[in-house]
């Protein structure tokens, strides 16, 4: 059946598209007000997205379970027999440890490197409607944060910040297909440039043809001018695969992400570098294989033979 | 009619986009998860009138471009919400079996996520924005219009009652 008003309703889509089309065009030029209106609603949208982390943190932690429950199966089978022993109140618990836990690592990494830094919580994911990788943290300029400043999580990077609101603050992801970071490889002078790819794998392409890279190579950020936006020395990621076609200008390479990005809790922003370059400092130290205690036993033969 | 209408609308949709930002996406879910304000603007569209449809696009659109995950500039998800509101309402209006059934809906709406989906691909490759590989496009894609297809059911009958509550409208899907 069709539409009675027919007349009206084509003349009302017009302006309505034209309008969003007025809104492209002078958000494209700069114009502060569009940028106002989006700090405004961040603005109004913090308290609450605080509020909703904090009463959705034990169901978050439900959720991620259920997410990795194929992957650990193992692991599950063990702690269901713990699970009759928690109560609701721990949940609390192990989530301040479990943060607690990361806040330490990235303190000691950025001890490590001398890295003024100021500490936030996730408060949300960022929607991939839009198909980017971001988080909202719970601090912004009024605790010094910044535009194009380097966030740390507890091994690694974690990405750079993208907007900043009074209160909180827009990070954007590592593996955010938008990013781009300048590394080397650690022990050499190998440079190249990593970009995301939406997962924890990024796509690394060194930028000297005649240079090799290989797997295990560990990447560190090159740094940028006035350490905005990477401070130089983060560990990124190690390479997982080296593509070695014929006929590339530059050799590639897949690289993992040294951080987590599904479970991101505690990251730091770098407010100031140390004044001198870390170097190789912050490379994480391989695991050490455990000794396995052997058991030798001599057998010593009995002089008559037994029947 | 048009100020009760209104008055009435727009207290939902900006309770439904701050549940949007402040809940949903608290949550990692795998695929992309879903967005419930996307599926609540398209079904609010789906049992609108193409006029309606239209200013719910533009409402929602509005809203979407001030979140903070939103990649691109401002009015680039107010163009692809109009253009999709107004086009589901379009084809479906007066279409008992579509805006009158609850499968019809849900296929709808859907059909209609997946192609906001590509809409702004689309407009983000004219707009300069990075949207990634096109494996993980795919797999969002995919995501988004599974959950879609699971979430649509459930709220389709909460989202039905309210529309019918501002519209004064006598069948609730």
């Amino acid at each position: 059946m069709r539409y009675g008003g027919e007349g009206r309703t084509r003349l009302l889509l017009i302006i309505l598209i034209v309008t969003a089309l007025f809104l492209i065009t002078l958000d494209l030029r700069g114009v502060a007000v569009l940028d106002g209106a989006r700090q405004g609603t961040q603005t109004i949208l913090s308290p609450f997205q605080k509020a909703g982390n904090f009463i959705l943190t034990p169901v978050k932690n439900f959720v991620t379970d259920i997410t990795h429950l194929g992957r650990t199966r193992n692991q599950i089978e063990k702690l269901r027999a713990d699970n009759a022993k928690l109560k609701a109140d721990l949940l609390n618990r192990k989530n301040a440890d479990a943060q607690l836990k990361q806040l330490e690592s990235i303190l000691d990494l950025a001890g490590t490197a001398g890295y003024k830094v100021v500490n936030a919580k996730v408060i949300s994911q960022g929607s991939s409607q839009s198909f980017s990788q971001t988080v909202t943290i719970d601090s912004g300029s009024n605790a010094g944060i910044k535009k194009n400043m380097t966030v740390l999580a507890q091994s690694g990077i974690a990405g750079v910040v993208k907007e900043v609101y009074p209160t909180s603050a827009l990070v954007m992801l590592a593996s955010d297909p938008a990013f781009k970071i300048g590394v080397r490889i650690a022990g050499t002078q190998q440079i190249g440039i990593l970009t995301g790819q939406g997962s924890r794998s990024g796509s690394l392409q060194l930028l000297d043809n005649l240079t090799t890279v290989k797997v295990g190579d560990v990447l560190l950020a090159r740094g940028s001018v006035a350490n905005r936006p990477f401070v130089p020395g983060v560990p990124v990621g190690y390479v997982t695969a080296v593509d070695n076609s014929a006929g590339e200008i530059a050799q590639n390479a897949t690289v993992r992400y040294y951080t987590n990005f599904g479970g991101l809790g505690v990251l730091a922003v770098v407010v100031a570098a140390s004044p001198s370059n870390p170097g190789d400092a912050l490379v994480p130290t391989k695991p050490t294989p455990t000794p396995i205690p052997t058991v030798t036993v001599y057998v010593t033969p009995s002089p008559s033979p037994t029947k | 009619m048009l100020t009760r209408q209104i008055s009435l609308s727009v207290p939902i949709f900006l309770f439904i986009f701050l549940f949007q930002e402040a809940v949903v996406n608290q949550f990692k879910l795998p695929g992309g998860g879903f967005s419930l304000f996307v599926i609540f603007a398209l079904i609010w569209a789906v049992i609108s009138t193409p006029e309606i449809a239209a200013l719910t696009g533009f409402g929602a659109g509005i809203l979407m471009d001030m979140s903070q995950s939103a990649g691109g500039p401002v009015g680039q998800w107010t163009l692809i919400m109009i253009i999709v509101c107004y086009g589901v309402s379009y084809l479906g209006y007066g279409d008992g079996n579509i805006n009158g059934n609850p499968i019809g809906v849900v296929f709808f709406v859907v059909v209609a996520n997946l192609i906001t989906g590509l809409l702004f691909l689309a407009s983000s490759a004219l707009l300069g924005v990075t949207t990634g590989s096109f494996t993980q496009i795919l797999l969002t894609l995919l995501g988004h219009s599974l959950w879609t297809l699971v979430i649509t059911p459930i709220v389709l009958p909460v989202f039905s009652f309210m529309h019918n509550f501002v519209f004064e409208t006598r069948t609730v899907l």
